[in-house]
């Protein structure tokens, strides 16, 4: 039994985390501070011809630019191969790469210089594509490394030929998987200042691995380890991101720092953090696999290319991990992987969470799926037959006999928890009687080895200091990324001294106060650190227990108790418990050290490279989740209902803290499967921040059940293993099996995108020539707010008088200041959020007038719009967030234009006018005309908007309508429908309005198809005879457009589903 | 340069400021607030909410020159006399926390959401929070913080 291991205990930093007074990176300020920002490239691949500073340098503010030249170290760099530009030479590899640095007094004024600074280029067609990059007369795009290929890494067992040969049959698939952005919420932030004492720096920041920053930062700089200290700041998130980028970050500010001699901060808005930073690497997988009759898998032949981007970072790494996890959890006798890692003009690869196992993963597991359903057996058939037993043999030759092979527990687990088989009977019985959703549950497992493996040195460090009143501290080794590494260490110190957690604090680690743990990667966390964190305090209870053995009365250590702060003989009441404090005063007393260095080394491992057989990890974790879903198979939106996670983690140490990671791990899988969608096309990022690249919000997770198995582990503190990584890999592949459970359809390539699930692939936008990578058009630097003079009028008659085209209008803002962050351009603007005259909501018999700084909240908790104007209250409530709607106002919606406008569609169907005025009149315009096409209206330099006018309706009308986002909340609407309609006494439709929003070039009425409803029965048969003439209004219209083959049948389909909803909604 | 008047967690505060800082900048510049966080910029990830006038605002989309007699409350002001609020509190006691840095703009819209409505259903909490983007937890432990705060 132990006294706190497996208990639910609160993390030991969440007080000053829970009331925002922990210090994160960019929290911190030095006296003297300067501010910097990058200059960097404007294309992704060609020569630079010329920099100029000229204009830059003389800038107000500005003290020092850094270039290539001025780079008093090493000038490339990597955590294997040094082939990493920190600041480029004469060419740029990726549209991440960074030519110059400035420093200057503020934000403002760096990132003002960092545009002045004008460069030349003569542009290099870019290899954008991996498989490009791979040919044998593909450009090199690192010349002195000779090959685009960054690393093979090739495995073979048996022979694969004879074991194709052998098999009944023999099948071969290809799987994608796209760049993965880690989307940490904080941006990346680094500080670096002067240290006297080593004639060197001190670095702070949001650092995962701060002995690495050292290192990166000492050869930059061309110092020695110990004149560099880092200092971790409160992390917010890294999984595994906040490595090379911040590194090569310090480098530049330190560089800065050594010029002005005085602190240097760099931090990252999120733009330009999406766009240094690296990703998870993207895979092509081929999989070739011969099976017999009863699905006994006989041979494998597996190829991977992954597309490592402009630098090699981590690749060795990642893809080494591939390797040996590439057929999954089975034992075959005949195997042959190859992978290539290979350079490109994109974004570059490395760490992230899963570790180049995710891919795998959604490939292997999607094809033992498919080969269940070739064989006609079930996929835990499919699993049991071949899946690693005790003593099983995996592909690199290694025997599963050194801890508990525990892949059919987890199994049986995951499909008992989650009532698996009942609940796939229901889901079949439900899809029988639904035609526009579907529902599925499917299922994946793994094995992953734990910690380093063969592919590093694995050892840790860790100290353990008792003070002369008890209380403990514990410092380590390894870093706190959020995902609770103090808490377990205060734990496994609390656990061996027998003393209460509170007794025990953690103290923030310096490169300089404790020996270097190795990177806090791998989830090797509790299993390596928590190792160095026992033989640290068992030392320290040896040298208390010499000191008080006689008084105890015993001769052996393990004779005696250590709990609730006491220590006492074991099965002996008669010899009185010694308090810790005594024992600890009696060792000050008698002279012995109570501090002590922990170490854990691993154990042994190999591998030989050029056949891929060895024993590649000294241990292993087994995990299975079981995905349930449901699809709207008209738009191709995907539902995760419900994740049942299994995971044997050994031993649980804080059970509050690896649930966390389970649901956390769990909800990045579900986005990596459908949401996550890294954009990059010609080398240029498409998604640049996190409005277009999408994670999950709290209404895209549903339920999931955290269930932790326990197998203890020889190696292991008390027995425990890993849990970040696993809890992340699992959910693209069970998605995708019951993806084809819901629409019979197998799909080769993640994130399931709405395109992607409705015709099979997803659909990319035509680049424009400017953007083919080949231009070299000037791109803005850092994104912000600047140059901005705001006025504010007290009411509307002095707004009136002022308004020209001086002044652009704000309101809310939630738009413009957006707008004015993307174009950083000076603006004048006129504030009339305010103007009382535009608060009210006023209401006359048959109309009511809602003023145009109205905010949307206002809109939807308004009893009379509820009561009349339910269409509206729908699709307002769908704007934006909570805090958008409370900012956001009616009017900007409407003056703004966006084809997205939620508000606009239903408003057009009430028939709104809009009122606007200037200080020569007023005039009401017809919303419908009012908005001419996307993002342009009627509206003249002078005018404002005051007010929308709607009538109220006199009958009832019926309304349904439908907003399509990709998400469950925050969208950009993709599309819109809106019907209101009413029936005179002989149920005939009488008044019959259909709007659609995002559909053609602006929101309009579709009125011929209004004619054809009008007058008629609503009936099944009815609105199928709109399905023709619709087709041919949109085809039209849109026809030409790369997005319609999915837009026009999914506006059908959804118009069609409007309209019997309100039948429904009319019967009853 | 513009001059603003308001009130910041019940202290009445006067600056001199450029008009192009945002809200998010006066907090953390001028008045060394820096529990309030920036993610994004763009309001899309809520980690810069603060409660403006009784409502929820991303403060990294709102407009120094707006401010004129705004009443703002950030997380500072949410424990009271060295005692953690009875939402903070359940935060800790749930594992809420991971990294951290979403739990400023994630407690004011919980807070926000509870000062109106005491007793609000899965869905309104849901309402309530989806402007606010959290990497870490998969939210399932702040659902339940909130959800336990509302127990009666
Ligand atoms: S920083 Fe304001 S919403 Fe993200
Ligand atoms: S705890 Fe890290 S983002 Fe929420």
């Amino acid at each position: 039994m132990h006294n706190i291991i497996g208990k639910k205990v609160t993390r030991v930093d969440a007080y000053e985390k829970v009331t925002g007074k922990a210090i994160y990176g960019d929290d911190l300020k030095l006296a003297g501070m300067l501010h910097s920002a990058c200059r960097f490239t404007d294309i992704p691949a060609g020569k630079i011809t010329k920099i100029d500073i000229s204009k830059a340098e003389k800038m107000e503010g500005v003290e020092a630019i850094a270039m290539y030249k001025d780079i008093p170290g090493k000038k490339r760099l990597g955590p294997i191969r040094q082939d990493h530009y920190i600041l480029v030479d004469d060419e740029v590899f990726y549209i991440g790469d960074v030519i110059a640095v400035v420093a200057a007094k503020s934000k403002e004024q760096a990132c003002a210089a960092a545009d002045a600074i004008e460069v030349e280029y003569e542009p290099i067609e870019g290899i954008f594509d991996p498989a490009e990059a791979i040919k044998p007369d593909a450009r090199h795009i690192h010349p002195d490394f000779k090959s685009n290929i960054v690393v093979h890494y090739p495995l073979v067992k048996g022979d694969i030929n004879k074991g194709f040969s052998q098999s009944d049959h023999v099948i071969q698939r290809e799987y994608r998987t796209g760049f993965h952005e880690h989307a940490y919420i904080e941006p990346e932030t680094v500080t670096a200042a002067l240290d006297p004492t080593t004639k060197g720096f001190k670095i702070y920041g949001s650092i995962q691995n701060p002995f690495t920053t050292r290192k990166i930062v000492a050869l930059f700089m061309g110092l020695n380890l110990n004149q560099v200290n880092v200092l971790g700041s409160t992390l917010g998130g890294s999984f595994g991101g906040k490595d090379d980028i911040i590194n090569y970050m310090a480098c530049r500010a330190a560089l800065l720092c050594k010029m002005t001699g005085k602190p240097v901060k760099l931090t990252y808005t999120r733009e330009e953090s999406m766009r240094e930073s690296y990703k998870r690497h993207p895979y092509i997988l081929n999989y070739k696999v011969g099976f017999n009759n009863n699905g006994l898998l006989k041979s494998m032949k597996i190829d991977i290319i992954a597309d490592s981007g402009a630098y090699s970072s981590q690749s060795f790494f990642v893809t080494w991990r591939s390797v040996v996890q590439a057929t999954g959890p089975y034992e075959i006798e005949n195997v042959q992987t190859d992978i290539r890692s290979v350079y490109t003009n994109n974004s570059y690869t490395a760490a992230f969470r899963g570790f180049g196992s995710p891919q795998i993963i959604f490939a292997q597991e999607s094809l033992m799926d498919e080969i269940a359903a070739i064989c006609k057996i079930s996929p835990l058939d499919i699993r049991k037959i071949n899946g690693f037993k005790q003593g099983s043999v995996t592909a690199s030759g290694q025997k599963l006999s050194e801890h508990k092979v525990s892949l059919d527990e987890v199994i049986e687990k995951a499909t008992e928890k989650s009532t698996y088989h009942k609940k796939a009977e229901e889901y079949k019985n439900l899809n029988l009687n639904s035609t526009r959703y579907k529902y599925g549950i499917g299922l994946a497992c793994s094995y992953r080895g734990c910690s380093l493996g063969a592919e590093g040195t694995d050892t840790t460090s860790a100290i353990v200091s008792v003070q002369a009143d008890g209380s403990a501290y514990v410092l380590a080794g390894l870093n706190e990324n959020g995902q609770g590494l103090r808490t377990t260490f205060c734990m496994v110190a609390s656990e061996v001294l027998g003393i209460p957690l509170e007794k025990v604090a953690f103290l923030e680690p310096q490169t300089g106060t404790i020996p270097d743990g190795g990177p806090t990667v791998a989830s090797r966390g509790t299993l390596t650190g928590g190792n160095a964190v026992i033989d640290a305090a068992q030392n320290i209870k040896k040298t208390i227990f010499n000191v008080i053995k006689d008084e105890l009365k015993v001769s052996d250590i393990n004779d005696t108790v250590w709990e609730n702060g006491f220590i006492s003989v074991k099965n002996n009441k008669s010899i009185a418990p010694i308090s810790f404090e005594k024992a600890v005063e009696n060792s000050f007393k008698a002279g012995v050290n109570l501090s002590a260095y922990g170490w854990f080394k691993a154990p042994e491992v190999s591998w030989h490279e050029e056949t891929g057989q060895g024993n590649a990890y000294f241990t292993y974790v087994y995990g299975c989740q079981i995905a349930e879903i449901k699809t709207d198979t008209y738009t191709g939106k995907i539902e995760v209902l419900k994740v049942t996670a299994v995971h044997d983690v050994g031993k649980v140490i804080n059970r509050l803290g690896i649930e966390g990671q389970v649901y956390g791990g769990v909800a990045q899988g579900i986005g990596y499967a459908i949401l996550e969608n890294f954009s990059i096309q010609n080398g240029i990022i498409k998604s640049p921040n996190l409005d277009e690249y999408l994670l999950p919000t709290i209404k895209d997770i549903h339920e999931i059940d955290a269930i932790l198995v326990e197998n203890e582990d020889k190696y292991g503190p008390f027995g425990a293993k890993v849990i970040g990584e696993p809890t992340l890999e699992l959910a693209s592949a069970a998605i995708n099996n019951a993806m084809k459970m819901a629409t019979g359809k197998y799909f080769y390539q993640i994130p399931l995108t709405l395109e992607r699930v409705c015709l099979g692939n997803d659909l990319v936008k035509p680049s424009r020539q400017s953007e083919a990578g080949l231009s070299t058009k000037k791109r803005k630097q850092a994104p912000r707010v600047s140059g901005v003079k705001i006025i504010t009028p007290s009411n509307l008659k002095e707004a009136l008088e002022l308004k020209s085209d001086k002044y652009k209008i704000i309101s809310g803002g939630t738009d413009v200041v957006i707008d004015l962050r993307k174009k950083n351009e000076p603006e004048n603007l006129l504030n009339i959020f305010n103007l009382p005259e535009l608060k009210s909501i006023t209401v006359s018999n048959n109309e009511i007038s809602i003023g145009s700084a109205v905010s949307v909240t206002d809109i939807i908790t308004n009893k009379t719009i509820q009561k009349h104007f339910p269409m509206l209250v729908d699709a307002c409530s769908l704007i934006g967030s909570k805090q958008i709607r409370n900012r956001a106002t009616f009017g900007g919606n409407i003056v703004n234009a966006a084809p997205c406008a939620d508000s606009a569609p239903p408003l057009i169907a009430y028939g709104a006018t809009v009122l606007v005025q200037s200080k020569n009149g007023k005039r009401e315009i017809p919303l419908a005309d009012f908005i001419v096409t996307n993002y342009k209206t009627q509206i003249k330099p002078d005018e404002i908007v005051t007010a929308i006018i709607v009538p109220i309706p006199q009958k009832k009308f019926y309304h349904s309508y439908y907003q399509l986002g990709r998400r469950n909340a925050v969208n950009i609407t993709r599309m819109s429908v809106g019907v209101i309609i009413s029936f005179d006494n002989k149920n005939l439709i009488d008044d019959c309005r259909i709007v659609s929003g995002s559909l053609f070039e602006r929101p309009q009425r579709i009125s011929e198809i209004e004619k054809i409803l009008s007058g008629k029965l609503l009936t099944e048969t009815l609105i199928s005879e709109t399905e023709d003439p619709l087709h041919e209004i949109i085809d039209k219209a849109i026809g030409k457009r790369w997005s319609s083959v999915y837009k026009t049948p999914v506006f059908i389909d959804l118009f069609k589903d409007v309209l019997r909803d309100i039948i429904k909604k009319n019967n009853g | 340069m513009i001059k603003i008047n308001l009130k910041v967690n019940n202290k009445d505060c006067q600056l001199d400021v450029d008009d192009s800082l945002r809200l998010i900048d006066v907090l953390r510049e001028h008045l060394g607030l820096t529990g309030t966080k920036e993610g994004c910029g763009v309001g899309e990830c809520g980690a810069c909410t603060v409660i403006m006038n009784g409502e929820t605002v991303c403060s990294c989309i709102v407009l120094a020159g707006q401010l004129q007699n705004a009443n703002i409350e950030t997380i500072e002001n949410i424990e009271k006399n060295y005692t953690l609020s009875r939402l903070q509190e359940l935060f800790l006691k749930n594992g809420a926390i991971q990294c951290g840095f979403c739990t400023p703009g994630m407690l004011m819209s919980a807070k926000a959401l509870l000062d109106k409505n005491p007793n609000p259903t899965e869905e309104e909490i849901k309402e309530a929070l989806e402007g606010n983007l959290c990497r870490c937890t998969g939210y399932i432990p702040i659902l339940n913080a909130i959800k336990e705060a509302c127990d009666k």
